[in-house]
């Protein structure tokens, strides 16, 4: 009897020193999982007004090759307040953060994102080019 | 312990646990609530949303005594501050009927208002009522609070009260349904709350500030459309506006903000915007118009001097370049 309780006794404390030693899943500086995934482009890309609608005419023309997504907003659109959503290839994180209203009103400097694979080694930069519908 | 006295010990314990059982499942008998003998008030406010000067606060006063020791004969509304004209009591106690329809029965004589107080006085015999008070709130009592005291008195002598609030006064007020019509009634005084067409416009030129554009552009969004005198021609397309008409505003474009008091019949129309809306928004870098504006639209405003900020709402547009707005107003200064 004695014996089968030290023999459990072991194989318990076997099992919490493996589970305990084994090794954490990495995490970036911003609490997100580093994987080993390479994809790094844009999927798709919307601009939203400050009432939430889109203010986009026709969908956008994202080039993976030259890094630029291109987007006709509606006339009167007010480019100093809009809201970027970018979708990304799975993750990936898009630097810098989009916090909130964006000013695209400088349409000679364009805004530019860098999106960041999933293991973090790839980088890419997207200039969003913004057209106003005549 | 012997296994004889074991067992003992296990069918005691049994029984025991048995007589709880028993016990806790018993049904208590019921017995009927003993009314109170005093005379007995409870009221409650029926309107929600924040108090806006001129709109009614609605309140259901119920009182009543035992028939044996005598019946109604007065009920009193104080307010803290007089209410306005159309402030009234129900002289009707109300019942819902099968259909869900509220019945008034008439129980008094019309209310009598006097200063803050209004008063129903009993000419059926009834011992049990609820009347309904509205108070129409005054320009007076615009940034302050009121509070309502309800008393009923009985033919025993007996009296009881009850007060309601203190409810704080808005300090916004509202302007609804007004009709706008491209290249007509198409200009929009907020200080004034009202709508000008070009010739009143040029007569109220200093107070225009904004103007309601209507475009149906084939190849374009530009639609319904609120735009500051002075923005851009781009924005305000083959308009000439009238001599002096030239102040600019701060607009934010808003959608599907239904606020209740705008838009009572809206089927999702349970927000309601309050001052402190007002006192939190944050117009810094909008811009001076908004196009392509739909029913259901909304849009804060502004003023250049500073001195109101406003919410429109499109009530209702048309293809024909009309619409219906309603606006609520905050003067900042």
């Amino acid at each position: 009897m004695k014996k089968n309780i030290t023999i459990a006794l072991a194989i318990l404390l076997a099992t919490v020193t493996w589970t305990s030693c084994k090794k954490h899943a990495p995490v970036d500086e911003d609490g997100l999982l580093i994987t080993t995934r390479r994809d790094c482009y844009v999927s798709n890309f919307e601009l939203l007004g400050t009432d939430f609608v889109s203010v986009r005419v026709g969908a956008p023309v994202i080039d993976t090759t030259e890094q630029t997504v291109k987007v006709t907003v509606q006339f009167g659109a007010d480019l100093k307040n809009l809201y970027p959503q970018f979708t990304l290839a799975q993750d990936c994180k898009l630097d810098p953060k989009i916090t909130g209203l964006t000013d695209f009103s400088d349409t000679l400097n364009h805004k530019k994102w860098t999106v960041i694979s999933g293991d973090r080694n790839v980088k890419k930069t997207y200039s969003v080019i913004i057209s106003v519908q005549p | 312990m012997q296994p004889r006295s074991k067992y003992i010990g296990y069918a005691f314990l049994l029984m025991i646990s048995l007589a709880f059982f028993t016990s806790s499942c018993k049904k208590d008998s019921y017995a009927l609530p003993v009314a109170s003998d005093k005379l007995q008030n409870q009221a409650i406010k029926r309107t929600l949303g924040p108090n806006i000067v001129g709109q009614q606060i609605e309140f259901a006063y119920a009182m009543a005594i035992l028939p044996t020791k005598g019946k109604l004969t007065s009920c009193v509304a104080e307010a803290s501050i007089a209410g306005a004209p159309g402030t009234y009591m129900e002289n009707r106690s109300f019942h819902t009927a099968q259909t869900g329809a509220d019945v008034g029965d008439s129980v008094g004589s019309p209310s009598v208002t006097s200063g803050t107080t209004t008063t129903v006085t009993y000419t059926v015999d009834t011992s049990a009522a609820t009347l309904r008070y509205y108070y129409v709130i005054p320009e007076e009592a615009r940034g302050k609070t009121v509070t309502i005291k309800f008393t009923a008195t009985s033919s025993d002598g007996e009296s009881v009260s009850t007060t309601m609030g203190p409810y704080t006064i808005a300090q916004m007020d509202m302007k609804l349904n007004m009709k706008v019509s491209n290249n007509n009634m198409m200009y929009i005084s907020i200080g004034d709350s009202t709508v000008y067409n070009a010739t009143d416009a040029a007569a109220h030129a200093a107070n225009i500030d904004l103007v309601y554009v209507y475009r149906n552009r084939p190849n374009s969004a530009f639609n319904h459309a609120l735009v500051a005198p002075a923005a851009d021609t781009q924005y305000l397309p083959g308009i000439i506006l009238p001599t002096g008409v030239n102040r600019t505003a701060k607009l934010l474009k808003t959608f599907n903000l239904q606020d209740h008091n705008l838009a009572p019949n809206e089927q999702y129309g349970g927000i309601f915007i309050d001052d402190i809306d007002f006192q939190k928004l944050d117009l810094a870098g909008a811009p001076n118009y908004a196009i392509n504006l739909k029913q259901d639209a909304g849009v804060w405003v502004e003023t250049a001097d500073g001195k109101y900020r406003a919410y429109i709402f499109f009530n209702s547009v048309s293809s024909s370049g009309t619409a219906v707005i309603s606006m609520k107003r905050y003067a900042l200064k």
